[in-house]
């Protein structure tokens, strides 16, 4: 630039200014009501939307589909869309290296590339125009973050609205800046405009034709409470087959392969004073498989324990079991139930079965193929089938929570089914709650139950 | 009294000077677009705030970092709302940041005499988003792990070079505990000081040269 232009815009930029205003107070009263602004919005927004929670790193666990902070998205997905195109999408670096590079390169260069002072938007057409589909393609790219590429229809859009539309848009401008420079310049607007407007088009069409995201629910414990709790749930499917509910077996009985064999109980000073935390997550993270405990960590089973996970398991042993912690105040296992009230399958049967019976009692285990995972399966499966009858005290269900084993009626001698659970005995308030469940004909739903439920008869007339 | 300790003061300041060459400069008509860059401002100065208040309870190891933000989120007395602010305040800062250059790349603000006040200004944006990337890893979570290592990942795909920058980033071959202290350590220290650096001479440019008036029809 030579001389005569700078003293130019120094000249001009002289002029406006003697039109202008203060710095002091103008500007900064305007500056102040905006960080004010920004202020309030973040503190509503850590108020009522927060931080989610997300479980603990664990770097075994193969399955996570990761996921950048959502001002790197457009990238991830620029990415995705560009590793279709056949040969050129296997040569990964020039997206992930070159792309960016040119990007950052091109921004560095800026005030050097466009040198002219013009300074006016109809005397910039290009770069603005260029910048116009850059930014429109990043916010279409996050906007379409989360659906799948592929062959799909959907996937077909995003990447004619992803990448081939704004490329095509580029070459167009360039074009029309360098090559027919006679076309008027509005033409590279109007480019802009069109590709702008297809790619708002192509975004919402695939926002609407996406497949409803699959929200994998996973459950973060953040409390003591909510971690011993969550803690006794992974325990009892996991672990309450060998070790029973309370810790306390010593002699495993009802799992195939271990039948009788003598293990410490884990619930006693002796394990939880010589192991500490770490050690105890690395015995369920590892197993102890000499003696039979399988391994339960990710890194050995794809369908195991997360790490959070593990450390709920962990939590839940030392505040229930360990004496030298504070015994924590639980909800109880299910509401208690009033004189008469007939207990329901969602309320109250469901979190007995999960807490006592389904370690042993779901697909793959040794059980005479009873499962208790959901309602039809209490009342259907079994090799001895139906092991609930409404209405029936001689259901064998009963029988064997009662601890009373049954006989093969053919061979008296024979054993069909031990005592349930083999290995200890439930309370007889759970043994009751379960009897009134099937006395009443095993209503299922909270609605069902008090259907069933007597009207108690008023004794005095209600006063008005 | 107090006219005699200003009198001192400004003797030995220029408190005078300060103020006539700081806060009461010209400057052309404005309008809210003109604010994002001291809102850029505003956010990091809230970012530093915030984060050393975190760091106080943070642990940059992988066995504490994830129970240490669980405690601030839990345990200690309004850490929510520290994290909670500090966790938005990076996601409005990246955005402010760029719709910040985008208002003075289409006000052209860049053209002589700007150019510096440009340049140091995509120094400044690079190390924005380097806060972010360093920062989403340290809450040691599912989330902050694959996604740092999906990222280190593709930092490793470069030719040549990119078994060194991968190694550089994760400090060994995979994420672990090296890969979190020195990620710490940028986002807490490294950082923060080019950023800071940066800022100073960026608004020292901004004063010299005074902020530039919106494009008209003679521009
Ligand atoms: C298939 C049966 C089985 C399952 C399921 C099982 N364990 Fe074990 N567990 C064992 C056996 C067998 C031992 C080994 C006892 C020994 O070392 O003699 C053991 C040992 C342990 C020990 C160490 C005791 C010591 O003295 O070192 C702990 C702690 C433990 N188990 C916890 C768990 C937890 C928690 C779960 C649930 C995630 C679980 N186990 C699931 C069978 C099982
Ligand atoms: C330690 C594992 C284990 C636990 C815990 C357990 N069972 Fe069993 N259950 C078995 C096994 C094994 C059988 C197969 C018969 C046998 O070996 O005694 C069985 C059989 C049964 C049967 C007979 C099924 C049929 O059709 O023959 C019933 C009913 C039953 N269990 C109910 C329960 C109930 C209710 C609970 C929870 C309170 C429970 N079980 C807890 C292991 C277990
Ligand atoms: C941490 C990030 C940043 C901070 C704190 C910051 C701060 C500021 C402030 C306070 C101003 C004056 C007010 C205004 O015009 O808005 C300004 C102006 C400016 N900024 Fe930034 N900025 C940042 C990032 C950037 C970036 C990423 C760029 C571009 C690449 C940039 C380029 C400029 C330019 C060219 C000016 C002069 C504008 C004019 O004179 O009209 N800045 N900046």
């Amino acid at each position: 630039m030579n001389d005569e232009s700078k003293n130019k815009i120094k000249e001009r930029y002289h002029q406006v200014i003697q039109r202008g205003e203060r710095f002091w107070p103008d500007s900064i009263f305007k500056d102040a009501i905006m960080a004010l602004a920004i202020f309030v919005i973040l503190i509503l927004l850590a108020t009522f939307i927060g931080v989610a929670s997300e479980p603990k790193a664990d770097p075994s666990d193969m399955s996570y589909v990761p996921r950048p902070e959502w001002y790197f998205l457009f990238l991830f997905k620029f990415l995705a869309i560009y590793g279709q195109i056949p040969l050129l999408g296997k040569i990964e670096w020039i997206a992930t290296v070159i792309v960016p590079s040119i990007a950052i390169i091109l921004l560095v260069l800026m005030p050097f590339l466009d040198k002219s002072p013009n300074r006016y938007y109809s005397k910039r057409i290009m770069p603005l125009s260029i910048m116009g589909v850059l930014v429109t393609s990043m916010v279409s790219l996050t906007l379409m973050a989360d659906v799948p590429t592929g062959t799909s229809l959907p996937g077909i859009l995003q990447t004619i609205g992803g990448l081939v539309i704004p490329g095509l848009a580029y070459i167009l401008i360039l074009l029309l800046a360098f090559f027919f420079k006679k076309a008027p310049a509005t033409c590279m607007a109007w480019t802009a405009v069109a590709a702008g407007v297809l790619m708002v088009g192509f975004t919402v069409a695939v926002l609407f034709l996406a497949p409803a995201p699959v929200t994998a629910e996973t459950v973060v414990a953040n409390t003591v409470i909510e971690k011993i709790q969550a803690g006794q749930d992974l325990y009892a499917v996991n672990c309450v087959e060998c070790h029973g509910e309370d810790g306390k077996v010593t002699k495993i009985e009802g799992v195939k392969g271990l039948e009788g064999k003598e293990i410490p109980a884990i619930n006693n000073n002796d394990v939880l004073y010589t192991l500490d935390d770490a050690s105890i997550g690395e015995v369920i993270a590892y197993g102890r498989p000499i003696a039979g405990m399988n391994p339960f960590g990710k890194a050995f089973n794809p369908e195991g324990l997360s790490k959070s996970e593990i450390d709920y398991i962990v939590t839940f042993m030392r505040y229930m079991w360990d004496d030298r912690f504070e015994k924590p105040v639980l909800k109880p296992l299910y509401p208690p139930l009033a004189a008469g009230e007939v207990p329901s399958y969602d309320v109250h049967i469901a979190p007995i079965f999960n807490r006592y019976c389904v370690s042993c009692h779901r697909k793959g285990k040794d059980n005479n193929n009873f499962w208790v995972t959901s309602y039809d399966e209490i009342l259907k499966t079994g090799d001895n089938a139906p092991n609930v009858i409404a209405g029936d005290a001689n259901s064998p269900l009963l029988t064997l929570i009662s601890g009373t084993p049954i006989m093969d009626p053919a061979d008296p001698t024979k054993e069909l089914a031990g005592k349930m659970p083999p290995n200890n005995n439930l309370k007889p308030d759970i043994v009751a709650v379960i009897k009134a469940w099937i006395m009443a004909g095993m209503p299922q739903t909270a609605d069902d139950a008090a259907k069933l439920t007597p009207v108690p008869v008023p004794t005095a007339t209600p006063k008005p | 009294m107090w006219q005699k300790i200003y009198l001192w003061l400004d003797e030995r300041l220029g408190l005078k000077e300060m103020y006539t060459g700081i806060l009461d400069r010209p400057e052309p008509k404005g309008n809210w677009w003109n604010t994002l860059g001291s809102a850029s401002l505003f956010l990091f100065i809230l970012q530093a705030v915030t984060g050393i208040f975190l760091t106080v309870y943070y642990t940059p190891s992988p066995d504490h970092a994830y129970d240490s933000i669980q405690y601030i989120m839990t345990g200690v007395a309004f850490g929510w709302l520290v994290r909670g602010v500090h966790h938005w305040g990076a996601t409005l800062m990246v955005l402010v940041v760029f719709i910040h250059l985008l208002r003075v790349f289409v006000t052209a603000s860049y053209k002589y005499p700007r150019e510096l006040t440009w340049l140091v200004g995509v120094g400044l944006f690079l190390m924005t988003l380097g806060m972010g990337f360093t920062g989403y890893l340290l809450p040691w979570n599912q989330k902050a792990f694959w996604a740092t290592t999906v990222a280190t990942q593709i930092a490793g795909s470069v030719p040549y070079l990119g078994d060194f920058i991968l190694k550089v980033l994760r400090g060994g071959s995979d994420l672990s505990a090296l890969t979190l202290q020195r990620f710490f350590a940028a986002h807490i220290w490294i950082l923060p000081a080019i950023l800071t650096g940066l800022i100073f001479v960026h608004l020292f440019l901004i004063i010299k040269h005074g902020e530039s008036h919106f494009p008209q029809k003679e521009d």
